[in-house]
């Protein structure tokens, strides 16, 4: 009986560890591992830093050549003081790991397509289509790039076994909630991971493709009127780098580019389109939509994503001649979607050789953005599409040889295991072409199901080097910018320059393939190699500017170049920001870094500049009653600026999104359909409801009746009437009306921001939308001493339960920056240091 | 009772110094060994043990929290759809109540094992 009470009494325990130790599902939700989870001596609890702040204990990292200082402000930016650039990459591993680790996990994860591994079944498309994409093969490659520079290799070496030196010595109760949650640990680090993060960041800025919608758009519509929709260059626009002679003696060997523009309109009559089955396509569109009671365009109005967010930056420079201080004064705030833990990790380092102060990103050794004693820098996306499709003409029926030429080739296999969480992994083979990877050959239905993707990062590069932080961020001078950059190349970077001797410049910085005139506008015929790319613009001639006479160079995301510039290039360009930003740098006196403060928050929308007036002079007057009246008047009264308190611009949205939508309801209709097409750029719509306002596709091709641009603005304007007095809720200021939030990397609302009140809109300097924005705002004088002033919408730790989770969030949110504090040395007096961290080897 | 007051103590001591080193659930050993130290009946050995698990588990997470100031308690209040900080400490303690609990029943069942005397028996004698 003894026996048996203790030996029951050791199984109904050992039970309940069992169980406690376990995830328990309760439906689709997964909940942690109970006795882990809540056990204060390793669980959350652990989580849960003091308030009071800083609490770095020193530390060991095996392989340090000397002690390393690290400095903690009152953000909890770490100040790295090393003897030389190894011990600091090694120190900024550790302390990046420290506070980043599962950020860092989670982005190569994805980039891997690694998820499933952790996370089950539900993440297995994703990874799939990673894999698929090449991602891992893009990674491996920019790794051999680097192996061939040795001191590149010396500091990744150094940055990971930083991580891992932190990563080894961490127990359980250590580890990133994260990781506690979703029940799995940290594993270690290594220089494909920080391939892995780089090719994330290429990824999410240079993978913007419309070759299959454009393609779609193009049988459907016939050449003439695609071309008068969807002209290549807005002519309002300020490019990059502006034409001043220096590409004359450029001889490419190139059919002579001559792009579409705008303004004048190539087809006004039905007769004149030659795609009549456009016309056809819509009526029988139309019927599948009536016998399904689906709505028509245009009433489903606030929630139709138009003009999808592009990822967009703001960067310039003004030169001392129009600053007050007389010296030059950088800006740059990369838009990207916005989320928690940051984007951006801010670092100082110093060693004898360089004292540079700025934005990381986790994974990835150096400053990315910033400014040293000397210089300052900063980048905006390039937007050039560095990616195209080709249709392989398959010669045997199990698509394991293709046609090139006339020459069979056969196809290399890549075999891909993806581990899944609770079931055996998936084995899958992924075919190469000469092109790339047949990325969507398992999806029979899929219209790319023939198609082989390449992409520039699938390159493998002569010699790639970390040049940023091996020469710019300890550079002096002009020339050591111009020697940095060259080799950066995905993805393409405008990088904005100034130095404290006064010198301005922009270079627009990628590996850009070498195209005839509209060539990866489509999809191509993957069978004939002179559909390939004829190689890449050389390094001495990609855009660039250095000390133009007007005292100002800027970019954001706009075309790099005028038409005159003699290779062809394609992608998403913005034509809004840039203009607002020329005319205001253009118009500069006496600059100060808080009028650099005033453009950077400035929500000023040049889209609705453009497009009310021409919308509010087509609208027919008088309206006779009262709710009519005031709409019209608070439209009339709106100055274009999408400030979180005016209750114009939701009038606005919605009435121009309907606007746009049933002018586009041909091609709506295709969309709504599943059928991936374009619909015009909005500044070209702009464009026709100023100048063409007959242009046939005003008119609803589902009514005996043509409609012109009036038509259409008034029914939009009853349409918007109507959705306000329907939902009068919505009735509201600009930034409740569009809402915000800054989430969590797995979405988790308790670890997100979504009571952040901000204006801003994606057409005005302060490009905000729901989720994307500034994600680092910087602004530098570069005087004596060089002045930094930053913030991002976060903060340094990427522990929800630290102080430092989001504490800049609230100051980012008002428009206020922070003072950057470049120390000189460890020992500098300041009252905003709180901490010191020493590191030294065994 | 007295026996009682130093595994209790024995408890909150030596548990919170293992858990830095054992396993998560090491107040179990921690409680059995209290009570095989400090001999006592099943049923006080349970009551002790309980009481004991709770507390070291309740007040080690109430530390942290008060330092942190209920800031991750809210957070992870959230995950779980909405429990109060109070909710999550007082699921700590149930949690740690129960390993000590049957911990310390571990204990006396083991010590009657070994000992197969009624320990009020020998206190008695004593």
């Amino acid at each position: 009986m003894r026996i048996f009470r203790f030996v029951f009494t050791i199984l109904l325990t050992g039970a309940f560890i069992w169980l406690l130790q376990t995830p328990q599902k309760f439906g689709e939700a997964s909940i942690p591992p109970l006795g882990t989870f809540f056990n204060p001596f390793s669980g959350f609890w652990q989580n849960a830093e003091s308030a009071k702040g800083f609490s770095q204990k020193d530390a060991r990292i095996p392989g340090l050549q000397g002690p390393v200082e690290v400095v903690y402000d009152d953000l909890l930016v770490p100040h790295i003081f090393a003897q030389n650039l190894q011990d600091a990459a090694m120190v900024q591993g550790y302390v990046t790991a420290a506070n980043r680790l599962w950020q860092m996990d989670i982005t190569t994860r994805k980039a891997a397509g690694r998820l499933s591994e952790v996370l089950g079944e539900r993440t297995l498309a994703l990874d799939r289509l990673s894999r698929r994409r090449g991602m891992v093969f893009a990674a491996e490659n920019a790794l051999l790039g680097w192996q061939k520079s040795p001191e590149t290799m010396h500091l990744l070496t150094a940055y990971t076994a930083g991580v891992n030196a932190y990563v080894d010595q961490l127990s359980a109760g250590d580890y990133p909630i994260e990781f506690k949650l979703l029940n799995y640990e940290p594993e270690r680090w290594s220089e494909l991971k920080t391939a892995l993060v780089i090719e994330s960041m290429a990824e999410n800025l240079s993978s913007g493709e419309s070759d299959l919608a454009a393609t779609n758009t193009l049988a459907l519509l016939g050449k003439p009127a695609f071309d008068m929709l969807f002209p290549e260059w807005e002519t309002r626009q300020h490019p990059v780098v502006p034409d001043t002679g220096q590409w004359k003696n450029i001889m490419t060997g190139l059919p002579v580019v001559v792009p579409t523009g705008g303004t004048t309109s190539g087809v006004s009559e039905k007769n004149n389109l030659s795609g009549k089955a456009l016309l056809t396509a819509t009526n029988a569109a139309y019927s599948f939509n009536k016998n399904r009671n689906v709505p028509s365009s245009g009433n489903n109005l606030p929630d139709a994503e138009i003009d999808p967010y592009l990822m967009g930056s703001n960067n310039w420079a003004v030169s001392g001649a129009r600053t007050q201080s007389h010296h030059a004064i950088l800006a740059n705030d990369p838009h990207l979607n916005l989320t928690l833990p940051s984007i951006w990790y801010q670092v100082q380092v110093h060693t004898p050789q360089q004292n540079c102060y700025g934005v990381s990103l986790p994974g990835v050794p150096g400053i990315i953005i910033g400014f040293n004693e000397d210089i300052a820098w900063g980048v905006t996306n390039v937007s050039h599409d560095v990616s195209d499709w080709y249709e392989v003409k398959w010669a045997n029926p199990e698509r394991t040889k293709y046609d090139l030429d006339g020459e069979i080739r056969e196809v290399q296999k890549r075999i891909e295991t993806i581990g899944i969480k609770g079931r055996e992994a998936l084995i899958d083979t992924v075919r190469y072409t000469v092109w790339g990877p047949v990325t969507h050959d398992f999806e029979p239905n899929h219209p790319l199901f023939n198609c082989a993707l390449r992409w520039v990062s699938h390159d493998i590069p002569d010699e790639r080097q970390l040049g940023l932080f091996l020469i710019l961020n300890g550079g002096k001078n002009y020339d050591d910018y111009k020697k940095a950059i060259v080799g950066f190349d995905c993805p393409a970077q405008n990088f904005v320059f100034a130095t404290r001797t006064g010198d301005i410049a922009i270079q627009v910085q990628g590996r850009f393939p070498i195209r005839n005139p509209e060539q990866g506008r489509f999809v191509q015929d993957g069978s004939r190699w002179s559909n390939s790319w004829r190689g890449y613009i050389p390094e001495d001639q990609v855009p660039s500017m250095k000390n133009p006479a007007y005292g100002f160079v800027f970019s954001a995301n706009q075309h790099s170049t005028p038409p005159t510039y003699p290779y062809y290039y394609l992608g998403n360009f913005d034509h809004y920001r840039g203009r607002h930003i020329y005319d205001r740098l253009a118009a500069l006196q006496n600059a100060t870094v808080d009028s650099m403060k005033t453009m950077q928050l400035d929500n000023f929308s040049q889209r609705a500049h453009d497009a009310l007036p021409a919308m509010l002079a087509l609208l027919n007057r008088p309206i006779t009653d009262a709710d009519g009246q005031k709409l019209l008047q608070d439209l009339t009264a709106w100055n274009y600026r999408y400030d979180a308190e005016q209750t114009a611009p939701p009038l606005f949205e919605v009435w121009y999104d309907s606007c746009y939508l049933r002018t586009w309801d041909e091609l709506d209709v295709q969309r709504k359909q599943g059928k991936d097409v374009m619909l015009p750029e909005t500044w070209r719509f702009n464009e026709l409801l100023a100048t063409d306002t007959s242009n046939i596709f005003f008119d609803h091709p589902n009514t005996p009746y043509r409609e012109t641009a009036r038509d259409i603005v008034n029914e939009s304007f009853r349409l918007m009437q109507q959705y306000f007095q329907q939902n009068p809720q919505k009735r509201q200021a600009w930034a409740p009306f569009r809402g915000f939030a800054i989430k969590h990397l797995a979405q988790l609302d308790a670890f997100s921001r979504l009571d952040v009140k901000v204006g801003g809109h994606k057409t005005a300097a302060n490009a905000l939308s729901r989720s994307n924005g500034p994600s680092w705002r910087m602004i530098v004088e570069l005087g004596d001493p060089v002045r930094g002033y930053g913030v991002f919408p976060g903060g340094q730790s990427g522990n929800p339960g630290s102080r430092y989770y989001d504490n800049m969030v609230n100051t980012w949110a008002k428009g206020e920056y922070y003072d950057l504090l470049l120390l000189r040395s460890p020992d500098e007096a300041s009252d905003r240091i709180q901490g010191h961290q020493t590191f030294t080897a065994r | 009772m007295k026996n009682a007051s130093i595994a209790l103590f024995f408890i909150l001591i030596v548990g919170n110094i293992s858990h830095l080193f054992g396993p998560w659930w090491a107040v179990v050993l921690v409680a059995a060994l209290a009570i095989v130290l400090f001999p006592m009946g099943p049923a006080r050995a349970l009551a002790v043990g309980t009481t004991a698990g709770s507390m070291l588990w309740w007040l080690n997470a109430l530390w942290i929290n008060s330092a942190n100031t209920g800031m991750m308690a809210s957070k992870i209040g959230q995950v779980f759809q909405g429990v109060s900080a109070l909710q999550l400490l007082a699921a700590t303690a149930f949690l740690g109540g129960l390993l000590g609990g049957l911990g310390a029943l571990i204990g006396a069942y083991g010590r009657g094992l070994l000992a197969p005397q009624d320990p009020r028996r020998r206190r008695r004698r004593r």
